[in-house]
Formats: C-alpha cells, sequence, structure tokens
C-alpha cells in the first residue's frame, strides 16, 4: 500500500499572476528567501519563515518575467524580462533599485543561463535577436564573448545551460532549439560539438547535471528524452520517459542528484528519481499549468523544498523525501 | 500648664519656689498639698527640676513610705506628681532607682499577699504603672543594668509576676496594657517615643541570663493572654505578643549564646538566690525551645486567622523577629514560625502584606546570601514544609472549609515566594516536583457533571451577531466547578501558585514533567494543562505580585528567557493541537446526525498539516511518545455526557491555553500563529456554545497580545496562513471537515480587505463541492451561506439601493394625500386615456418609478467590463445553489434557499447579471413554490420576494402565468376542506401547505406589484379565508395577505371588503350625488364580518367602523 498522496507544507499565494519562474536562495545565514517573477512582471521576494512576500520589486514595465536568479557573491538579482532586458537589481537597500541593465533583443521564451567564473566574475548567456543566435556577455562588465548561430535552421533558441565541466576545457553551452534539436557548443571554439534531434517538437526545457555528464529535455509532446555526454562530448539519446499528458514547462534535477521534478501544462509536478528516471510521486494541487519548479538550496538537507510555480496564481511548497533513506 | 518661656530656670529660685510645699507636705501629708505641689512642679524647668529630684522627690516618698493605712487617692496623686518628676528627670542614683522600684511595687501589691495585686482601685493601679514605666526610663544606662543582677531576681521576680497578674486579670484594658507596656520596658524592648539605652552586647548578654530564669513564667502567662479571651481587645493582645516575642528574643538570641560568657558561672555569694539563677546550657536551651514551640504553635494557631489586623501584623512582627535573632536556638520554631509569616503573605489588610513581603525578602535574602550552614537548614526546613503541605494538601481540600482552604493555600504560595529562585534547585528533587505536582492535580480536578454544557449549542448566528463586544461573551462564560472548592479566591491562589513555579523553576523541567502527565492518563490532563497554561503565564513574569512587590527585587527573576519559552510554547501548543487531544467528541452522537466528525477519531490520521514542519523542534520525540501512549480517545458510541463534558473543558482550558501562551511571548507570538491561529477558529466554529466561546475569547486575548486592534485585524493580517491550511484542508475533506467551519467564521469577523484572498479559496471550495457533493453539501451549504452573508454585509451600499424603494414607496404617499389632487390627477389621467389611448392600466406604472436605471444596457453586450470580484463569487455561488435547489435533502434544499436569497440581494447591483441567472433558477424555485414541503414554499417565497426589488417585471408575468395560477386554485381547493376541519387538521401537510402559501403570498403581491388583475386573483382565493371557522392561524395568515394588499392598493380592497361586509352607511355630503351603495350594506353578522371589521378598523382608521355603531 503506498502512502497517502503528499500535500504541500504551505501555499504562496497573493502574486496575482501566473508564476513563470522561481529561485530560492537559502544557503545563507539569512532568513531563507524564494524570488518569483510573475507575468505581470512584479517580483515578489518571499521570507520562508514567515511564508509572507518581503518586497515585490516592480520591474520590466509589466511585460513578463521569465527568468530570475541570484549572483553569489554580492546581494543582487538578476531577471530577465519579456520586454527584451535582462536587470540587475540591488537587494540591500531595501531593494528595487536598478543597477544596470542589458538589452537582449529576444523576442522569444527563452531563459538565461549563468555561469559564475570567478567570485566577482559571471558569464551570462542568453537568445539574441536573430532567431537561432545565442550571445554571451561578461557580467558586470557587459563586454560581450561571442555569439553562436548554428549553420542549420533549427528555429528559436528555446532553452540553454551553460556549465563550466571539470575536464577544464572551457565553458560549454547546451542549447534546444524549436524543431526539437540539441546541440552543445564549445563556447572558447564556437563550435559545435554535438547535435542531436531529441524531440520531435520544441524543446520547451531542458536540466543538466555536470557532475553525472547526463541531462534530460522535455517537450510540448509526451516523453521527456534523456541523454548524456560521452567521453567526446557527445549527445547520446538514453531512454525516454513518457508522461501521461504532454507538456512540461520546467525540469529541476535536486543538487544530490537523486531527484528530478518536472512541471506539467496537467497541472501537476512528478517526481523521479535521477538515477533510473522511475517515477515516484506525482505532486497535485494546482489547478492550472504549473510553469516553474525548483529545489532549495538549504545547507541542511533536511529543509530542503521543492517549489512550483503556477498559472493559477500560486506556489505550492512541498517537503518531499528529504529523509534520505526513502530516495530509492 | 504655663508656657514653657515662664518656667522657672534658676534652680535656687526653684527651691525657694517649692521649698514650702515640700515642708508642708512633710509636715501634713494630705492630697491638696500633694497636688499644691505637684501644680508647683510644672512651673519649673527641667534642668532645675534635674537638680532638685531628690530634694522634691523625698516628700513624696515619705509620705508613701509612712507606715499605716494610706488613702487610696493619697497615693494615687503622689503617684502622679512622681511620674511628672520622672517623667523630666533622670535618675542617677541606683539606691534612688531601687528604692522607688520597690516602694512602687509594694503600692502594686495586696498588703497581706505581696504577690498578687492588691484590690485596689483602676485610677491607683494606672497611676502607679505610669509611674513605674516613667521611672524604668529614667533610670541612667549604668544603673538601670543593676536591675538585672542575680541579686535582684527576686525584687524583679515579684515584679514581673505582679505585672503579669494584672496583665492577664485585671479587668481594665488600660491597666492590662500599662502592666504589659511596662514588662516590655522591663525586657528592654520598649517602643515609645521617648530615648532608650542601647545595650552593649554584654550587657545585653547578662540581662538575658537574668531574664532567663522568668523565661518560662513570661512566656507561659503571656501565651495565656493572648489565647484568652477574643473579646478583651485587639490592643492588649498586640501588646502581649510584643512582651512575648520580645523576651523570648532577649533570652534566646543567638548572638548572645554563642558567645562564651552566656554560660559563665555566676558570683558565688548569693546564698538562696542562688536558685533563682539559671544557667542557659545547651540542655536547658533545648527544653526551653521545645516548651516554647508548643506555646508559639498555640499562639499561631489563635492568631494567624484573627480579625482584628494589627493581631496578624504583631504575628508577621514576632515571627520576623524572631527569625531573626533566634533562628539557632529556636530550630524546632523555624517551621511554624514560617508558616505563620507565609500565611499572611496574601492577608487582605495591604499593611500586613507589605510588613510581610519585606520580612521574606529580608529572610529569602539572608538565606541567600550566606551560604553557611544556616542558610542551608533554612532552605531544607522550607522545602521540607513545602514537602509535608503538598503531602497533605489533597486531605486539606478535601476536608477543610473554604477559609482553611485560602489559608494553606496562602502558605503554599508564600513558601514558593520565601524559596524565590531556590524553587528550582528544589523541584530538581524527583520527590519534591512529583509531590507537588500531584497535589495540584488532585486539587484542581473539575466538577464535570454540569449536563447544561453539552446541551448548550451556538449556531453560526451567534458568532456574528456579538462579534465585538467583549462582554457579551464573558456575560454567560461558564465558571469552572471543581470539585473540591467553590471560591472564586481559592482559585486564583492556585493559579498564582502555578505562576510562581513557572517563574523561579526550571521551565523545561515543568513542562516536560506536566506534559508527561498530560499525556499519561486521562484524569490528570485538564488539570496539567490549566497548570501548564498558568505555568507559562507566570515564567513571562505576568500577574505575578506586582513588579515592585516581588520578593526577589535585586536577585535575577524568571529563570526562562524569550527563547526558552518559545521553545516551550511551541512544544505544548504541538501538544494541544495534536489530532487526538484536538479533535474531541463534544457532540453526542443522536445530535452529531449526518456530520462526519467521527472520522475524525481514529487516531491514525495523517498529522495535520500545520504540524509537518516541526521537525526540527525539540519537541518531537515528546510528541511520537504522547500519541503512542495516550490512551484512545472515547469512541463516540461509549462517551457518556461525563465524558462529553470532560472534552469540552478539555477544549475550553487548551484554547485558553493558547491564549496565555500568545500573552507570555507577546508580539513573539505572531510567527506562531502560523500553526495556532487555524485550530483556534476552528473551535470557534464549534457547535458547542462552551467551546466557541472559549475559542472566540481566546482569540480576542491572542489579538490583543500579539498587538492587533482588533479581530478583525487579527484575521484580516493573518488570513494568508488561515486560508493556506482552508484551501489544503478542502482538498482532504474527510480528515479535516473542519475547514468550512474556520472559513465561516473568518468571513463572520472579517471585511472586505479579505476578498481578494477569499476569491482564490472560494474557488477550491466550489471546486470541493463539485466533487463530493453528495457527502458534504450542507456543510458547504452553510459556507456558503455565510461566504454570502458577509458579501452582503461588506457591499451592502450598493446592493440597497434598490431595496427599500419598492417598500417606502406605498406609506410615503398616503400621508400626503390630497383628496383635490387626486381628483385634479384623476381628471387629467382619464383624459389622457381617452384621448390618446394609453391602457388604465398604466396609470399604476407611473406612479411607480422604475425600480433600476437601465443606463447599463447602453454599454453594450459587446464591451462587457469585468465584474467586480465579489459578483463573480456571487454568481459562481448561485450556479451551484440553482443545481442544488432540487436536492432530494429537505434540510440542504431550505439551506439552499437561504443561500440563493443572500446571492440574490448582492446580486440585485447589477440587474443585467441577475436576470440571467434568475431566469435559470426559475424552474427550480418553481418547483419550491408550488410543490414542496411547507417550509421550502416559505422560504422560496422569501428569494420570491427579494427576487421581485430588483427585477420585479421580470417575475410579475411568470409569476402570474406560472404561479398564482397553481396557488390560488389549491388554496381555493382546500379552503372548504380545511372550514370543515377538526383539529387534528392541523397536523397535516395540506394545513400546512396552505399557511405557508398564506404566510408568503401578501408580501409577494406587494413586492412584485401584481397587475389587477392577479390581485384580484389572490383576493379571490385568499377571501374564504377569512372566515372565522377557519383554523384560526390560517385566518391570521389571509389577514396579513389582505393587509399587504392593501398596502398595495388600498381602495380597491376597501371596496372589496365592504362588498363582504358593510358597517356603516354612508350618506353622500351634497344632495347632487348619488348615494353610495355597496353590496355588504346592511347584511347581518356572518362568518367573515369579524375579520373584515378587523381588517377595515386596522387599515382604514377607527371612524371607518365607528361609523356603525351610529348606523346601527
Amino acid at each position: 500500500m503506498s502512502r497517502p498522496a503528499p500535500t504541500p507544507i504551505y501555499t504562496l499565494r497573493g502574486a496575482g499572476s501566473a508564476l513563470n519562474t522561481l529561485h530560492f536562495r537559502c544557503n545563507g545565514e539569512d532568513t531563507p528567501l524564494l524570488f518569483s517573477g510573475s507575468e505581470k512582471g512584479a517580483i515578489h521576494i518571499w521570507n520562508l519563515n514567515s511564508r509572507r512576500t518581503v518586497e515585490v520589486v516592480e520591474a520590466h514595465s509589466g511585460s513578463s518575467v521569465i527568468w530570475v536568479s541570484t549572483l553569489q557573491s554580492a546581494g543582487s538579482l538578476l531577471s530577465q524580462g519579456r520586454d527584451m532586458q535582462v536587470c540587475l537589481w540591488d537587494l540591500r537597500e531595501g531593494g528595487g533599485e536598478l543597477l544596470d541593465s542589458v538589452w537582449t533583443g529576444s523576442v522569444g521564451f527563452c531563459q538565461c543561463s549563468l555561469l559564475e567564473t570567478s567570485s566577482t566574475n559571471h558569464l551570462l548567456a542568453f537568445a539574441g535577436q536573430q532567431t537561432e543566435e545565442i550571445k554571451i556577455i561578461e557580467l558586470p562588465s557587459k563586454k560581450p564573448v561571442c555569439t553562436l548561430i548554428p549553420d542549420s535552421k533549427l528555429g528559436m533558441v528555446m532553452c540553454i545551460k551553460l556549465w563550466k565541466p571539470d575536464s577544464g576545457i572551457g565553458p560549454l553551452l547546451l542549447a534546444g532549439y524549436e524543431d526539437g534539436s540539441l546541440l552543445l557548443w564549445d563556447v572558447t571554439q564556437r563550435s559545435v560539438l554535438s547535435q542531436v534531434r531529441a524531440h520531435p517538437e520544441p524543446v520547451m526545457c531542458l536540466t543538466f547535471d555536470p557532475k553525472h555528464l547526463r541531462g534530460i529535455s522535455g517537450s510540448s509532446e509526451k516523453n521527456l528524452s534523456s541523454w548524456m555526454l560521452d567521453s567526446q562530448n557527445n549527445i547520446q539519446l538514453r531512454d525516454s520517459v513518457e508522461l501521461l499528458n504532454p507538456g512540461v514547462s520546467q525540469l529541476c534535477v535536486r543538487e544530490d542528484g537523486r531527484l528530478l521534478a518536472s512541471a506539467g501544462w496537467d497541472h501537476r509536478v512528478r517526481i523521479f528519481g535521477w538515477k533510473k528516471l522511475r517515477p515516484l510521486a506525482v505532486l497535485q494541487y494546482h489547478t492550472d499549468m504549473v510553469l516553474s519548479v525548483a529545489f532549495s538550496d538549504h545547507q541542511d538537507s533536511r529543509q530542503r523544498l521543492l517549489a512550483a510555480g503556477s498559472k493559477d496564481q500560486r506556489i505550492s511548497l512541498w517537503s518531499i523525501y528529504n529523509e534520505g533513506a526513502e530516495t530509492g | 500648664m504655663p508656657p514653657t518661656m515662664s518656667q522657672i530656670n534658676d534652680p535656687k529660685i526653684a527651691f525657694a519656689y517649692l521649698r514650702p510645699a515640700c515642708v508642708l507636705l512633710t509636715k501634713e501629708p494630705t492630697v491638696t498639698n500633694v497636688e499644691t505641689l505637684s501644680i508647683q512642679l510644672k512651673e519649673i524647668h527641667d534642668a532645675s527640676l534635674q537638680q532638685l529630684q531628690e530634694y522634691v522627690l523625698f516628700p513624696l516618698r515619705f509620705v508613701l513610705k509612712v507606715p499605716g493605712s494610706k488613702k487610696e487617692k493619697m497615693v494615687q496623686v503622689v503617684a502622679e506628681a512622681m511620674s511628672y518628676i520622672l517623667e523630666k528627670t533622670c535618675v542617677q542614683s541606683w539606691d534612688t532607682l531601687h528604692d522607688i522600684f520597690s516602694e512602687l511595687c509594694l503600692c502594686l501589691c495586696s498588703p497581706t499577699n505581696p504577690g498578687t495585686p492588691a484590690d485596689a482601685s483602676e485610677e491607683l493601679k494606672s497611676s502607679v504603672l505610669r509611674c513605674l514605666n516613667a521611672l524604668l526610663h529614667a533610670a541612667y544606662g549604668d544603673i538601670i543594668f543593676k536591675l538585672y543582677e542575680p541579686i535582684m531576681l527576686p525584687g524583679l521576680g515579684a515584679a514581673i509576676s505582679l505585672l503579669l497578674a494584672l496583665g492577664e486579670k485585671e479587668k481594665s484594658r488600660d491597666i492590662q496594657s500599662a502592666a504589659l507596656k511596662c514588662l516590655q520596658t522591663l525586657v528592654m524592648h520598649c517602643d515609645c517615643t521617648h530615648e532608650h539605652i542601647i545595650p552593649s552586647s554584654d550587657e545585653r548578654c547578662s540581662v538575658g541570663s537574668n531574664m532567663a530564669s522568668f523565661l518560662p513564667g513570661i512566656t507561659t502567662a503571656i501565651a495565656r493572654i493572648i489565647t484568652g479571651d477574643l473579646r478583651q481587645g485587639h490592643a492588649v493582645t498586640v501588646r502581649a505578643i510584643k512582651v512575648w516575642s520580645r523576651s523570648v528574643g532577649l533570652v534566646m538570641e543567638d548572638a548572645q549564646l554563642q558567645t562564651s560568657n552566656s554560660q559563665k558561672t555566676p558570683p558565688q555569694d548569693l546564698g538562696r538566690i542562688r536558685q533563682l539563677v539559671v544557667q542557659r546550657t545547651p540542655q536547658w536551651l533545648k527544653s526551653t525551645a521545645g516548651k516554647l514551640s508548643v506555646l508559639l504553635k498555640k499562639i499561631i494557631s489563635c492568631t494567624s486567622a484573627h480579625r482584628h489586623w494589627r493581631v496578624r501584623l504583631e504575628m508577621v512582627e514576632l515571627a520576623n523577629h524572631l527569625l531573626a535573632t533566634c533562628s539557632q536556638s529556636l530550630k524546632e520554631c523555624i517551621g511554624p514560625l514560617l508558616e505563620a509569616l507565609v500565611g499572611a503573605i496574601n492577608d487582605e489588610e495591604p499593611k500586613v502584606r507589605e510588613r510581610c513581603e519585606a520580612a521574606l525578602r529580608e529572610i529569602s535574602q539572608r538565606s541567600l546570601s550566606c551560604r553557611d550552614a544556616t542558610s542551608q537548614n533554612f532552605t531544607n526546613v522550607l522545602s521540607e514544609n513545602l514537602h509535608s503541605l503538598a503531602t497533605s494538601l489533597p486531605r486539606l481540600m478535601r476536608t477543610s472549609d473554604d477559609q482553611k482552604k485560602l489559608f494553606v493555600l496562602n502558605v503554599f504560595l508564600g513558601y514558593l515566594k520565601v524559596l524565590g529562585p531556590l524553587v528550582s534547585v528544589v523541584l530538581n528533587s524527583a520527590a519534591h516536583l512529583e509531590r507537588i505536582s500531584k497535589a495540584l492535580m488532585q486539587v484542581l480536578e473539575l466538577d464535570v457533571m454540569d449536563v447544561r454544557i453539552v446541551e448548550e449549542r451556538s449556531y453560526a448566528d451567534t458568532i456574528e451577531t456579538s462579534s465585538d463586544s467583549r462582554d457579551s461573551y464573558s456575560a454567560h462564560v461558564h465558571r469552572k466547578h471543581f470539585l473540591y472548592f467553590t471560591d472564586e479566591r481559592i482559585f486564583s491562589v492556585l493559579m498564582e501558585i502555578c505562576r510562581t513555579l513557572g517563574y523561579y523553576g526550571n521551565i523545561y523541567l515543568l513542562t516536560d514533567h506536566l506534559l508527561d502527565l498530560y499525556c499519561q492518563s486521562l484524569a490528570y490532563r485538564k488539570q496539567a494543562a490549566m497548570v501548564l497554561n498558568e505555568m507559562i503565564r507566570g515564567a513571562a513574569g505576568i500577574a505575578l505580585a506586582t513588579q515592585s512587590q516581588r520578593l526577589d527585587s535585586e536577585v535575577q527573576g524568571g529563570s526562562a528567557s524569550q527563547e526558552d519559552l518559545k521553545a516551550v510554547v511551541v512544544s505544548i501548543m504541538d501538544e494541544y493541537t495534536s489530532l487526538t487531544n484536538w479533535h474531541l467528541v463534544t457532540v453526542s452522537e443522536e445530535t452529531l446526525g449526518d456530520r462526519q466528525d467521527q472520522q475524525l477519531l481514529s487516531p491514525s490520521r495523517l498529522l495535520q498539516i500545520s504540524n509537518s514542519d516541526t521537525s526540527s523542534n525539540p519537541a518531537n520525540s515528546l510528541h511520537v511518545l504522547a500519541s503512542s501512549s495516550a490512551s484512545a480517545p472515547p469512541s463516540s458510541s461509549t462517551s457518556t455526557i461525563h465524558q462529553l463534558n470532560s472534552n469540552i473543558w478539555q477544549m475550553c482550558i487548551q484554547l485558553e491555553g493558547i491564549a496565555c501562551f500568545a500573552q507570555a511571548l507577546g508580539r513573539d507570538f505572531r510567527p506562531l500563529l502560523m500553526t495556532s491561529l487555524y485550530p483556534v477558529l476552528e473551535k470557534a466554529g464549534d457547535e458547542t456554545l462552551l467551546v466557541s466561546q472559549a475559542a472566540l475569547s481566546s482569540m480576542m486575548d491572542i489579538s490583543k497580545a500579539c498587538g492587533y486592534a482588533s479581530l478583525k485585524e487579527l484575521i484580516n493580517d493573518n488570513s494568508d496562513y488561515l486560508l493556506n491550511d482552508v484551501s489544503l484542508n478542502l482538498q482532504r475533506l474527510s480528515q479535516h471537515p473542519q475547514a468550512p467551519r474556520v472559513l465561516t467564521v473568518m468571513l463572520a469577523h472579517s471585511d472586505s480587505s479579505l476578498l481578494p484572498l477569499i476569491r482564490d479559496v472560494v474557488q477550491d471550495v466550489l471546486m470541493a463541492l463539485d466533487l463530493s457533493y453528495n457527502h458534504s453539501a450542507a456543510l458547504f451549504c452553510s459556507v456558503l451561506h455565510a461566504l454570502m452573508k458577509a458579501l452582503a454585509r461588506w457591499f451592502s451600499s450598493s446592493c440597497c439601493r434598490t431595496s427599500n424603494s419598492a417598500s417606502s414607496k406605498t406609506s410615503t404617499e398616503q400621508e400626503d394625500f390630497d383628496i383635490r389632487q387626486f381628483l385634479l390627477d384623476y381628471r387629467k389621467q382619464k383624459e389622457l386615456a381617452e384621448g390618446i389611448g394609453i391602457e388604465v392600466d398604466d396609470t399604476e406604472d407611473l406612479e411607480v418609478p422604475p425600480p433600476a436605471e437601465c443606463d447599463e444596457d447602453l454599454d453594450g453586450p459587446d464591451v462587457k467590463p469585468e465584474l467586480p470580484p465579489h459578483l463573480i463569487i456571487t454568481k459562481d455561488v448561485m450556479e451551484r445553489c440553482i443545481h442544488l435547489l432540487s436536492d432530494p435533502n429537505l434540510r440542504l434544499r431550505l439551506k439552499v434557499l437561504d443561500v440563493l436569497e443572500v446571492c440574490v440581494y448582492v446580486l440585485s447591483e447589477r440587474e443585467n447579471e441577475l436576470l440571467p441567472m434568475a431566469h435559470r433558477s426559475w424552474p427550480a424555485l418553481l418547483q419550491r413554490l408550488t410543490a414542496d414541503d411547507p417550509l421550502a414554499v416559505l422560504r422560496a417565497f422569501r428569494v420570491l420576494c427579494t427576487l421581485g426589488e430588483t427585477c420585479g417585471d421580470f417575475l410579475r408575468a411568470r409569476v402570474s402565468k406560472d404561479v398564482l395560477p397553481k396557488l390560488s386554485s389549491s388554496l381555493a381547493r382546500q379552503a372548504p376542506i380545511s372550514v370543515k376541519a377538526g383539529p387534528v387538521y392541523s397536523h397535516t401537510q395540506a394545513y400546512k401547505l396552505q399557511l405557508a402559501v398564506l404566510q408568503g403570498l401578501g408580501s409577494l403581491c406587494q413586492r412584485l406589484d401584481l397587475g389587477e388583475a392577479d390581485l384580484d386573483a389572490v383576493c379571490e382565493a385568499c377571501l374564504p379565508y377569512l372566515s372565522c371557522r377557519q383554523p384560526f392561524r390560517l385566518q391570521e395568515a389571509c389577514l396579513s395577505v389582505f393587509r399587504h394588499l392593501i398596502q398595495v392598493d388600498p381602495d380597491t380592497f376597501w371596496f372589496t371588503l365592504n362588498e363582504l361586509h358593510c358597517p356603516s352607511l354612508y350618506t353622500p355630503p351634497h344632495p347632487d350625488l348619488q348615494p353610495l351603495q355597496l353590496s355588504g350594506m346592511g347584511r347581518s353578522k356572518d362568518e367573515y364580518s369579524d375579520n373584515v371589521l378587523k381588517l377595515l378598523r386596522e387599515e382604514f382608521g377607527p371612524e371607518s367602523v365607528a361609523a356603525s355603531r351610529d348606523g346601527d
């Protein structure tokens, strides 16, 4: 007999519109925070202790916020909006102060990807103005590093992931395109290392686990497609997982590499064991599409949370598989 | 007395002035001469008098010495004169002191038997005593101690026994007091305002050792005085207590006994006197202390509850004095002394209390400051006392009367206060902790036999009506009834004991122990919770003796920090609100009806969602232990009233507890509202009156403690926490059936600022309703009703626009009715009708302004602005109502009709939203109106009336087409049956239906503003019911129909009624006018006439009927 269906430990409400993106910051000494970006351009900062908003930053002049992140070193917040801007906010002085912004020129939904190269410098990858274009710049100098355009027509860039492999070579970038292709770029060489067609439909989202060199991508159809990088940096497709209902907005692997969460268009969050992609749980609470999922970065693994943001304007917080033994 | 200025200051002149009188007195000892002298004495200055002291005293003493019987008056005046001199001067010579002392003693004793007082007049005794007192005061420091030398023992002894005899046997209180006063001076503890000699420690020692000889005599005699006649007046008793304590203090003083000279052997040359000398050896001390403790106990038992506060105050002084001076020598007495002292700590008289607190403070500081054997001993005594008292407490509480109980508890409290911070040390002993907690458990046992509390029900209405005034609750809040006491004061002392324990004790230890008790047995659960609640308050320093009076003003106070408190509160609250302890059966099974509450009782439920994030707190281990060891809650089938009551009280106590915790933490409680507010609100919606009241008052305390201005603010500010739980639990309704109740309470106490959040949850509610509408539709209907009522309240300003337009119209018209204007209007209308061809019906419509403006229509259907949220909600709710209107369950249908009525009211703001909804609900509503239970019919009429206020036009046609024909035909059909029916008829369905229809019809006609034809039809159908042969209530209902009809169209129905029965003849005012002919005229009395007359009289004024008298 399976255990009763889990329920969220709390739901955050009052965002007032659909929640596109979530980002935790819980690893410091400070109050654990959750950032959420809404369709109406508001970035809510939630205090996870009091479970209330600390602050609301009205950003991107009301257009949808599609990505938020924080920089490790300074108390600053990055946000990307559909007004084609990536903005840097200062959070220390009561927040809400715009420090800097970058124009991306992209009209798509592709979220940025951030890579910390040193304690002060970051690389930021984002979709550019042209259809297949990906731009990488350095922060905080805003100096362009490179522009990556594939030779063939692949359609719009849908999702990207920038990371630096342990092997020591320069940063690599994974990108999913509108026609379902998945490309691995070497950023320093500006060359395509590998290319596969992972989905028949556009790649909606992807996540990659640099430790195990494995990744998974989702699309608007029923299949999640998993793949891995071999030693020659070739993308090799592995098993795919079939979902009950089509459409995935976001995928997220927990930091310890044990769990994978998917944000489904069927209002459900599904949890898989990351190792074998065994389905573990279906989290049912939302009454509309789930648009984003995120695992918290608590240092104490028992406090770790899963957050899901949905079109029904609520964020649900879940505490699941935290005991360690039950991860299966 | 001449002023000081004119006093003679020169000794020589004084001598010359006094000499003649002295000489004369020596020669002729008469009263007059003594008086002359004493008058002259008053003119001499003190200094001169001092020089002439011996000289002046001589003739007076001579008079006393002269052998033979003296006249009493003589002795008295002499004593008075001597008193004057002695009060003004000092005695420097031992001989003088000794002689006068003996002479005065001789004056007091009877000549035949020197041991007993003379049988003299009171005045004499009084003046001699005064003189003796003055003498003792006048003696110089170096000579007064000679009085206490062993050689003087016989004389001193005689004097003391005389004084004791006077103090004990004398009838006059003044003399008793004076004698005791002398004794007090003799033991060197006079408390008058004169200067006194302060003896050195050696001197004290010798005085003490010689007085030791008399101690047994003094103490027994004085003890007799103290414990003697209660009527002797408090002054004597007070004085006696003083003497007792001072003499004991003098002889048994620790300071003396510790020095070696207390035991030095007396000089050898005393002869027989040696037998009188007492050596204060350890053996002597021991036996004396034993005897003294017997006396002391007697004294304490007699005085601790003395009626006069001065006596009690003096006892405090006694205890304080002896504890301060003789705690070593009188070890056996420490217990009783402390008991006496702590017993007075809650005295009614503030002076006693203050003194007692000061004394206790001194003592506790003494015991804290010196860490030697003494203080150790002291603490031991205290903790032993406490232990033995705790042991005997349950027995005492069962057997003694309230006064005694109160005293015992005060003593208990006193010990705790004296121990102060040492309480935590004492409680470290498992035996003490166990004993004290058990004692409290037994004493606080509740009487749970009251049947009323189970029966009293609270329905949703009561929550709302009295939502803001605190008084309305406290007025009928039940007091707790205890098995072993009734006095409210006893309860408050007990609570203070708990608070003091919490304040001084180790809060973790106490909480653990009490939570164990709480979990261990059902029998102790309530008491343990009560104690825990107060303890936490105490630990936060709430409601302890006001800050300034605290015994430990300097010592660090409460041991618990805010952090500790918070941790403890969290663990207790987890326990309280755990499923097994929070969801207790408080409603007996038969009233439980179709509720699903029983499901809750199985203990193996999921933990409540609000508890699941407390994994990090230390109480968790305890928690697990609790749920496993706690005996399963009584299953509802076996629950007797006794158990139900017990559960109800436990609920109340736990609710009070949460309020206490909030008070203890103040604003720091706010984060805990996340988990605690929901359970409280859950109980605020409880069906048991007592529980819901307790929850409400708890809510108010919480809101005050957390710094919210009102309940509303509390709920509004924390609505996110509440709604989170509500929304989650709505999805798991089988496990958490109270979720709708919480929402109901929230709605009742909140305002429209809740709306944005509510909107979200309402969707949850509706979804849950859609999913589980077989089981819990009734539950949801009450939520929806509460929701709609709240919306109606919040947005009443926008709704009420249309509501009173219809009702007020007719009444105002009648007031300024002007016949001339009427005729003019009538003519105009008539001309219009003939000339232009408007139907006659329209005259009525023209009088009525259209009920609602139709501006909205101009916007057109394409640009439809978004509706305000409350209207969206209302529409959603109404949608469900339409579905549920035809539910087979009658109660549900009734509830739905109620909801529908409010929906219509709220939606009346937007006619173009209401009309489609009304259209959709019409078929179902029609069924309710025409083919349902009478109760439903009645409510359906109400809905219809409300609907009629806004969309009268819409309804008019439908009502006249669908409703009225059916109703009037059924009424007409039933009328002949009910006329003939017997008394049993009133129990039939048909009767109830008739009644319901008649009751509703009137107001419906009025609200809808029906056309003439319809009114006629109604009138037609109702007329048979005006018959006095109809059942009385049907007649009443029918009268109400006519009253409404008359409101609509007075003239028509005046005419109709008069057609039926016309009481008066109307003669035209002018012969040109045609005479009036009504078919009811001149008709003899029949079955209708009574009701017709009644209507005419009420509605058209008495003159319309009075005329009939003239006519007859």
